[in-house]
């Protein structure tokens, strides 16, 4: 049966069962005015309902001992908006759930006119409203709120006792943590100090032989985890009011690999747009390396719309994987397929699938043609790609791997126009055989094109994107790539065949699996598919993420973007994400003749890299940090290998002098820390989010502290966390853009950031004008909300047209483009939100830049090559089959995160056994529950073996999240109380502490992919030994 | 419950598919029953539950808020999702995922109330199966009874307890706990005398591809399921489980 979903919301509106009455706030509370019983002798301690809704006529009663709120989860980085049920007695979260306004938890969301009374009766009972209309949280979403009175939580700032991860710290005031990490000292009788205010160094250059490095400043590094709507005040202080360039995120832990191969195809290396399937309407889906429905990112909404997809029989898709997840569910029968690959070898099957492609006419060349969005347009087709746009491949050739610009063939530029800048113009062949701009082009233009034109007298070959990426693919045959990736040929051209029969409601795409010694060119290859049947920006094919409202901009109401003394950072980012040959080092080596090798790897085409914040900082190249800032992160845990290779560095104050963390926790990394400053936790926390992707309509959750935030004040009464502590560093050290006048409004009156209420209300206020502003709260949506425990902070810090536009957006929990909105009013078959830049079928940034190590040029289009160290070294040539027969790998848990280990997730699911395919266990003699060794180079760890089928064979695999030593398998010694002893924490192991190093680099730094730089921990050589 | 969550390993018998893209028999493709009776009393409401298993996507959200609304204590559950991972011969796809969520199936002949020696478990009017703790003495002869270890002695009570349907939610209008957080919106709750109602509506455009658990027992259960794979409706014979959840009565 195929519910229609849409059809009966729109029957049943809400504005038809709610005009007909009216409450006041007190007669809806009515009913809750008896007795509260401890154990009621049916329902035991199940808790109060929230409130009451007659179900035969729709009229609400809410509980005045509860308020109801919505707000953000950061349970994991998806960042749905959720409801939090609050005893309002003890402050205590006793229950959260969906938050029917966000498309994250709700499909299809209630729109934003909706009042919150409608919002409640939309979940109940009533016309059986909250069963299609069910807004939802996840299992950890529904788990998570444990975190906020955990035993674990650090609720006063902290300072180390004795070295470093001794795990013994004494509380200090708020006065004395800021004195001392801006004014440094002999802090911890170790010898002097420098504090942040003689590290902030704006003039003297870090290495004066290499002045390019930039300021002294950039010695201060801050590693995040994940903006959660935070950031951009994080990013203000750290970047343009104090200064230094280094400042990065997770992904290069996290599914960098996938990223920089999207960001490839989207021809963007630093930002790294990528795009989602058209869950809702799409036909066929390829998933490589990510498991929907199992993890992943939006993970209830993708869950969701593959649940609805596979029953309705709309939606077929396959996962290959090299280990089988909830992803699979046998009751929906071929609707959804497992196909188990070697890890890392994804490459070889996508390119074996493209190789099929050509062969059989199934790759879509009438669109491929199209060489500009104009002309694509003109025949219909949304989006188009530079396969027919020329490359020049004269060997040798300075330019070589580069697309062939007008002014490589002597066309004139106008006058002060940069040559190979934005309009020194891309060419194709012209109809006369010439290369002609692609501007000038009104039709479509030749992809087979290998030929050599005349330039100056010299012959200069030249060629197309989809020439060369056909050559690309034909370079092995089926049975090459089928050996690789250990997929049978018949499934590989079966894959193509279905992969290329759904016209554009088809798409393929990857994530975390991605993370390999192969990942770039492998996520490079599985988004290329797209490009190949044209899929982009169609409805049901391979579509943009909605986008947001705009909120910390220079905005409508108040600027949040410019202050005065605003600095722009600069210098060699410490990641070595940068072109060697821009730098002072190749110049002087180039001088001496011999350019190549640098003295270590350099990643031009990757963003700020974490992963090689250690081995720069402790290698000293390109130099070493002063200071690291830890915010929410957790690198020890997270990166391969990084404990093993890099630990006892991280722990000597001698190699990096100054550690400070902000967390409202003790994690794997920060128990590293000189100091810890306590954060706030989820819903005591602001920020405002978007959806990751995956979302087809814009997005912003409002997330409020909807409880009183647990952690110690500041002496002027407001909760210690981010926010604060920076307010207080940029007082203590005079820093521009904070302080009394520390921000402007849209007309450039000077306004204080003085707290963070400031930053996030005024952003609010962008946010609730950005385009059509939104309604007026009204006193009842502000009531049943609970935003009244912020209507204060409203009236105070906005002005009086402002504040119920801002509280709106609490009350509703966000900001919500309408779900009919996903596809464009004038062209119904086309997302509303579509990519208007060429997808890059050879991406001439890539295949123009050299391996700094070998001096030899990367490929710039997709391809299969075997998972290699950084100078191009296959993995196996070191760690052979014959010493390490196993490939090891993790995947993504779909309970457990990696800082959700104190919560009743744990009761549930325990531990992570290793998983082992029946043929590998056999020839061991081991079975299920047996103990063993997981050994790889990096070390070894033991683990208890599950052994079934769901894995390839040749593989162990093992879900991440497990094997913690810190939040809370360690008990620390805080002043002089000991956090409680959790062994049970502890349970299980993880994948990262086997991590490898790359020994083709100095230094012997942890492997990484030699283009993303991202870290590698899918297919590490292993073995497994009997304990 | 005595079902636990985990990924367990086994070989139900005679399961195999054919060549790759060229359909795989579903599991379910087993001799179809005729639909089961329900709803035995004419009275509305009478609650009953659907669960499409093809919608499940196994994340315990159910599992966690019910934990969470019920305040069970740790390594009790009212409902859980058992996960499967199926071996599938002669196929390239060597094996599958199975999920099965599990609660209490408030049967209309609930073998659990004969067998109460202090009348503390009864049926009420509306469907549900419920425990009345003051009058309950812990004996355990309602866990013993029960066919689908849906009960089990709640350590912190000393009392016998199973899923409710959230009768304290149902009184308020509201949706059990694991319903309006279900993901993948496998659980559909309602009034099976409610011809209207969402619940019946796709009760009877499932027809005969609605089963339950256990059909010989004659329970007459109120859980309905579609997508059942009879093998795993009692216990799986194959490799146990390997991590329980901890405190585990089972």
């Amino acid at each position: 049966m195929k519910i229609q979903r849409r059809d009966l919301l729109a029957a049943g509106g809400l504005a038809a069962f709610a005009a007909g009455f009216s409450q006041t706030f007190g007669r809806m509370a009515d009913a809750f005015t008896g007795e509260r019983p401890e154990q009621h002798k049916l329902h035991g301690r199940a808790l109060e309902t929230e409130f009451r809704v007659d179900p035969a006529t729709g009229e609400l009663s809410v509980n005045p001992h509860q308020q109801v709120s919505y707000t953000g989860c950061l349970g994991c980085t998806t960042l749905c908006g959720v409801r939090v049920r609050i005893d309002k007695d003890s402050g205590k979260v006793l229950r959260v759930a969906g938050n029917p306004y966000s498309p994250l938890s709700t499909e299809p969301h209630l729109p934003m006119k909706a009042s919150v009374k409608e919002s409640f009766v939309a979940l109940s009972r009533f016309a059986d409203k909250g069963l299609d209309g069910r807004s939802t949280a996840c299992g950890r979403g529904n788990a998570a709120l444990a975190q906020i009175d955990s035993p674990f939580r650090v609720l006063t700032p902290l300072k180390r006792v004795g070295p470093r991860n001794a795990g013994q710290w004494k509380p200090i005031s708020f006065e004395q943590l800021v004195h001392e990490v801006v004014e440094g000292g002999d802090l911890f009788g170790e010898g002097h100090v420098d504090g942040l205010r003689a590290l902030r160094d704006l003039d003297t250059p870090i290495d004066p032989d290499n002045p390019a490095f930039g300021p002294r400043v950039n010695q201060v590094g801050h590693i995040v985890s994940v903006n959660d709507g935070r950031e951009q005040f994080s990013r203000r202080f750290w970047q343009q009011a104090y200064g230094t360039q280094n400042y990065v995120g997770h992904g290069s832990y996290c599914g960098g690999s996938y990223r920089s191969g999207s960001g490839a195809l989207f021809g963007d290396h630093r930002a790294m747009p990528h795009a989602k399937p058209d869950l809702a309407n799409a036909e066929f889906v390829l998933f490589i390396g990510t498991a929907p429905g199992n993890a992943g990112n939006p993970f209830k909404r993708t869950g969701q719309l593959l649940a609805e997809g596979r029953s309705a029989g709309r939606l077929e898709y396959v996962v290959v994987d090299p280990v089988l997840s909830n992803a699979d569910n046998r009751a929906a029968g071929e609707q959804g397929r497992w196909v188990p690959i070697l890890p890392g070898t994804d490459g070889a099957l996508v390119m074996g699938m493209m190789r099929w492609l050509f062969e059989h006419g199934r790759v879509n060349t009438a669109y491929l043609a199209n060489p500009s969005q104009q002309v694509a347009e003109a025949n219909s087709e949304p989006s188009f790609t530079t396969a027919s746009w020329l490359v020049l491949m004269e060997p040798g050739h300075p330019r070589e791997g580069r697309c062939l610009r007008g002014s490589d063939i002597g066309l004139a530029l106008p006058e002060g126009a940069e040559r190979y800048g934005e309009v020194d113009p891309y060419l194709v062949m012209g109809p006369d055989g010439k290369p002609m701009p692609v501007a000038q082009t009104s039709a479509a233009a030749p992809l087979e094109v290998d030929t050599h034109i005349e330039v100056g007298g010299k012959p200069l070959r030249v060629r197309t994107g989809h020439d060369l990426l056909r050559e690309s693919a034909m370079s092995r045959s089926l049975e090459e790539y089928a050996a690789d990736c250990g997929v049978p040929v018949e499934i590989i051209t079966g894959l193509a065949d279905e992969f290329s029969s759904h016209g554009r409601r088809a798409c393929a795409v990857a994530h975390g699996g991605m993370m390999s010694g192969a990942g770039f060119y492998n996520a490079y290859s599985v988004v290329t598919l797209n490009a190949l049947i044209g899929s982009l920006n169609w409805k049901g094919g391979f579509a943009m993420n909605g986008g947001g409202f705009p909120h910390v901009a220079a905005g409508p109401r108040y600027d949040l973007l410019n202050f005065p003394g605003k600095i722009q950072p600069r210098g060699t980012p410490l990641g070595r994400n940068f072109p060697y040959e821009r730098t002072a080092e190749f110049a002087r080596k180039r001088e001496a003749g011999q350019p190549y090798p640098a003295r270590d790897q350099w990643f031009p085409g990757a963003p700020g890299l974490g992963t090689e914040f250690f081995a720069s900082t402790f290698g000293g190249y390109p130099y070493s940090l002063k200071a690291l800032i830890l915010w929410m992160a957790n690198p020890v845990y997270g990166i391969p290998g990084l404990r093993e290779r890099f630990g006892a560095d991280l722990a000597d104050p001698q190699k990096l002098p100054l550690v400070i963390s902000i967390d409202p926790l003790i994690n794997e990394s920060n128990a590293y820390a000189d100091y810890i400053v306590p954060d706030s936790l989820m819903y005591e926390s602001w920020g405002w989010t978007g959806a990751w992707n995956g979302v087809p309509t814009r997005t912003l959750t409002a997330r409020w502290p909807v409880i009183e935030p647990r952690a110690a004040q500041t002496p002027d009464g407001q909760a210690i966390g981010m926010e604060t502590f920076l307010i207080a560093l940029a007082k203590a050290m005079d820093l521009p853009g904070f302080g009394p006048e520390g921000m402007a409004d849209a007309a450039g009156n000077r306004l204080p950031l003085e707290r963070p209420e400031h930053w996030y209300l005024r952003a609010g206020a962008n946010a609730a004008y950005a385009g059509e502003p939104v309604a007026d709260a009204s006193d009842e949506d502000i009531a049943l909300s609970g935003v009244e425990r912020i209507r204060p902070l409203l009236e105070d810090t906005l002005k009086p047209e402002e504040w119920r536009k801002v509280a709106l957006l609490y009350t509703r929990g966000g900001r919500y483009q309408p779900a009919s909105q996903a596809q464009d009013a004038g062209n119904p078959a086309w997302q509303a939100q579509r990519f208007g830049k060429p997808l890059w079928i050879w991406n001439e940034h890539i295949g123009g830049a050299k391996n700094a190590l070998t001096g030899k040029r990367y490929a710039g289009c997709a391809t299969w090559q075997e998972p290699a160290f950084a100078d191009g070294t296959p993995m196996r040539a070191i760690h052979t089959q014959a010493d390490w027969p196993l490939l090891a790998m993790s995947f993504k848990s779909a309970l457990q995160n990696s800082y959700s280990i104190a919560t009743p997730i744990t009761g549930l699911h325990p531990e992570n056994p290793l998983i082992v395919h029946p043929d590998d266990a056999a020839k061991l003699g081991l079975k299920t529950g047996d103990t063993a060794w997981l050994a790889t180079p990096g070390g070894r760890a033991r683990c208890t073996v599950l052994v079934h089928h769901g894995v390839m064979r040749g593989v162990v695999a093992v879900e991440h999240g497990f094997g913690h030593r810190e939040l809370g398998a360690r008990a620390h010694r805080i002043g002089d109380r000991r956090q409680p002893e959790r062994p049970d924490l502890a349970a299980g192991f993880n994948i990262n502490d086997l991590g490898l190093v790359d020994p083709t680099r100095e230094g012997r730094p942890i492997w990484v992919d030699t283009v993303s730089g991202a870290s590698v921990r899918n297919g590490l050589p292993a073995r497994l030994e009997r304990v | 419950m005595k079902s636990d969550p985990s990924t367990r390993a086994c070989s139900p018998t005679g399961v195999s598919r054919r060549n790759f893209l060229r359909g795989i028999p579903v599991l379910t493709a087993a001799a179809a029953l005729p639909a089961p009776a329900v709803a035995a009393s004419a009275d509305t409401p009478h609650w009953g539950m659907l669960v499409d298993i093809r919608r499940c996507i196994g994340c315990q959200a159910c599992t966690m808020a019910c934990i969470q609304e019920n305040a069970m204590p740790e390594g009790s559950f009212r409902t859980v999702v058992s996960t499967y991972s199926v071996a599938l011969a002669d196929s390239a796809q060597p094996a599958g995922t199975y999920v099965l969520p599990r609660l209490c199936n408030h049967c209309d002949k609930p073998p659990c109330v004969p067998v109460c020696p202090v009348g503390a478990t009864f049926k009420r009017g509306d469907g549900v199966v419920l425990v009345d703790a003051e009058r309950c003495v812990g004996c355990g002869y309602c866990v013993q009874a029960c066919p689908y270890d849906a009960r089990f002695i709640n350590h912190d009570t000393n009392k016998a307890d199973k899923c409710t349907f959230c009768a304290h939610r149902l009184e308020a209008g509201l949706l059990p706990a694991c319903v309006e957080t279900c993901v993948g919106g496998a659980r559909v709750f309602g009034d099976l005398n409610d011809p209207q109602g969402e619940l019946r509506r796709r009760l009877d455009a499932a027809g005969v591809e609605t089963k339950v658990l256990k059909p010989e027992q004659r329970t007459a259960p109120q859980v309905f399921y579609i997508g059942l794979e009879e093998r795993f409706a009692g216990k799986v014979v194959g490799q146990g489980s390997l991590w329980k959840p901890r405190a585990s009565h089972a």
